[in-house]
């Protein structure tokens, strides 16, 4: 047991650090969800597409370009980039089968992986910062000990993901564009013969994917200081265990997945003391697990409504 | 009133699945105004021209509607030409509501006033459509969504609906309601349709015209009345 169970500046640092690290996971959970909806496939390379997105925004700030900027520039070039591979790489392998699509993705993993280890090296650099990010870049809340406060960092991303959330519900649930990607993702066969553009909503959740991805890595490089090129390396797993929990073809479901996820991996360590590092994770994973067996469709998956 | 003026004309079609041939060359017409059915035994082929005249399968031979060849073209561009399609088991968007299932089925349409002026019309043959516009479609009865099916496709303003056995998995007295609305469709708005069912007897006693379908052939075309009435072609190609 924590010392400091019964503190409530304690318990509300730990609310704060589980819900940032909770959007951080979320963000990854919504890329892997955006993808999966339509095309029934898992992006292995999500994290390293994400990755990339983030040493080109770093690029770019260091011709001088406002780091804001650079994020928007990077997350257009990332929509291209996850579309462009849908289309290229992915869509002439799915007529193949599942495996195929797998592998693909693996080796775009491992590509891209490279290409950035030899473009940027393999020692960490400074992440660009949209946030402030200084010592004193925060609100004094609760004295303490210890001390609660929000950083402005905290506070920024908590923001970030809410006009993430915000946009993705206006788009699919207020556009025609929308529509045409949740009946894809309903029905693929019915969208095709209704004349709706099946393979172009396959790019749109690839792209927009990209793009969230490439936000997601610009919060995790700026959470450790650091950018290299396995920045992303060990959060695709909590993306994907928060994607799982919220049933994997729901956008509200990776968003609260990754927020529910976010809280245990905090908490369980912050009140068990005994528990370090790496079990934190483990156990992340097996409260995931006790989630799918009570509840197979995870908090918001859809279990197969139609009646034959 | 039935034209003698082709909507449809299918000459030599041939189908396969990858390696898997399933059609052989099937001619068969659809006039403006005409109602077709389809028959033939599980596994003949019927399904699957459907889907053929859809592009959804590899075809060859010539499809020609209104004049112009469908052959080789991507299904999202045989939509745009006029071809609705009903597909066997409905397909309907569960987890969308009615009406998000009525406007995804205008996708193709750009005239905004005239798709909601047209999802009130299709709300007035269908009224239960109607009370449950707001409601997701998955919650519906096999019937209600038969009906959302028919009515998504409509949608498009087709000049040609195809429906794959419609009748499946309904009740006999909600089957023969649909296929009153579809009577009342065709002859209102001289909608042309061709029609897979296994209901042979009801079908028929709706359609204006028949093919049957056996293993990819068709052996019989006439008019439904007479093939109806011919006592031989019943017992050899229909079973009842
Ligand atoms: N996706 C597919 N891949 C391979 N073969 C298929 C496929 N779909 C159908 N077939 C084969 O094509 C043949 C015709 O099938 P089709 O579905 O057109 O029959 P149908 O007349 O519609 O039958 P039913 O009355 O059972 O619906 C069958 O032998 C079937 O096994
Ligand atoms: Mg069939």
């Amino acid at each position: 047991m924590s010392p400091h169970i019964g503190n409530v500046s304690y318990l509300l640092s730990l609310l704060t650090t589980g819900l940032t690290s909770g959007a951080l996971y979320a963000f990854v959970a919504l890329a892997i969800v955006l993808v999966y909806k339509t095309t029934t496939h898992i992006n292995l390379a999500q994290g390293e597409m994400a990755a990339l997105g983030a040493f080109i925004v770093l690029a770019l700030t260091r011709y001088g370009v406002n780091v804001w900027l650079a994020l928007v520039i990077s997350m257009a070039l990332s929509f291209g980039l996850g579309a462009g591979i849908e289309r290229g790489l992915i869509r002439p392998l799915e007529r193949r089968g599942i495996f195929p699509v797998v592998l693909a993705t693996l080796a775009l993993f491992l590509v891209i992986n490279a290409v950035m280890a030899i473009i940027w090296g393999t020692q960490p650099v400074p992440a660009p910062a949209p946030l402030p990010n200084g010592l004193d870049a925060k609100i004094d809340i609760l004295a303490g000990p210890p001390p609660f406060f929000l950083t402005y960092r905290a506070l920024g991303t908590y923001v970030i993901l809410l006009a993430v959330l915000a946009g993705l519900w206006l788009l699919l649930e207020r556009t025609k564009l929308g529509l045409g990607y949740r009946a894809v993702a309903a029905n693929r066969e019915a969208a095709q013969v209704l004349g709706i553009p099946v393979g172009r909503m396959q790019m749109l959740g690839w792209g927009i994917a990209a793009a969230l991805g490439t936000v997601a890595a610009v919060l995790v490089a700026e959470t450790v200081n650091t950018l290299d090129f396995n920045v992303m390396g060990s959060i695709l797993i909590f993306g994907l265990a928060a994607a799982t929990l919220g049933g994997f073809d729901s956008v509200p479901g990776a968003a609260v997945g990754g927020l529910v996820l976010g809280m245990i991996v905090t908490f369980v360590p912050g009140l068990f003391t005994v528990i370090e590092g790496d079990l934190g994770l483990i156990i992340a994973l097996a409260v995931v697990l006790v989630v799918l067996l009570v509840r197979p469709q995870g908090f918001f998956g859809t279990k197969p409504l139609e009646r034959v | 009133m039935t034209g003698t003026d082709p909507l449809l004309r299918v000459a030599g079609l041939h189908a396969a699945y990858r390696s898997v041939k399933v059609l052989h060359g099937l001619d068969l017409e659809v006039r403006r105004g005409e109602v077709v059915v389809l028959l033939g035994a599980n596994g003949a082929g019927k399904t699957t021209t459907l889907r053929a005249l859809c592009g959804m399968v590899d075809t060859q031979g010539s499809v020609l509607l209104d004049g112009v060849e469908l052959v080789g073209r991507s299904t999202e561009w045989i939509v745009r030409q006029g071809i609705a399609h009903v597909p066997q088991g409905r397909g309907i968007f569960g987890v969308l509501t009615v009406e998000e299932n009525m406007r995804a089925g205008a996708w193709g349409r750009r005239d905004a006033k005239g798709v909601d002026a047209d999802i009130e019309r299709w709300y007035g043959v269908f009224p239960r459509l109607a009370e449950r516009r707001r409601q997701r479609a998955g919650g519906m009865s096999g019937g209600e969504q038969q009906m959302l099916a028919v009515a998504r496709a409509l949608m498009a303003r087709p000049k040609l609906l195809l429906l794959d056995e419609p009748s499946l998995g309904l009740a006999q007295i909600v089957t023969r309601g649909l296929f009153r609305q579809l009577e009342e469709i065709n002859r209102d708005e001289g909608m042309s349709m061709l029609i897979v069912e296994q209901n042979a007897e009801l079908a028929l006693s709706f359609a204006h015209r028949g093919y049957v379908i056996e293993s990819g052939h068709i052996v019989l075309g006439g008019q439904a009345a007479d093939i109806r009435a011919d006592e031989g072609m019943r017992r050899a190609y229909l079973g009842y």
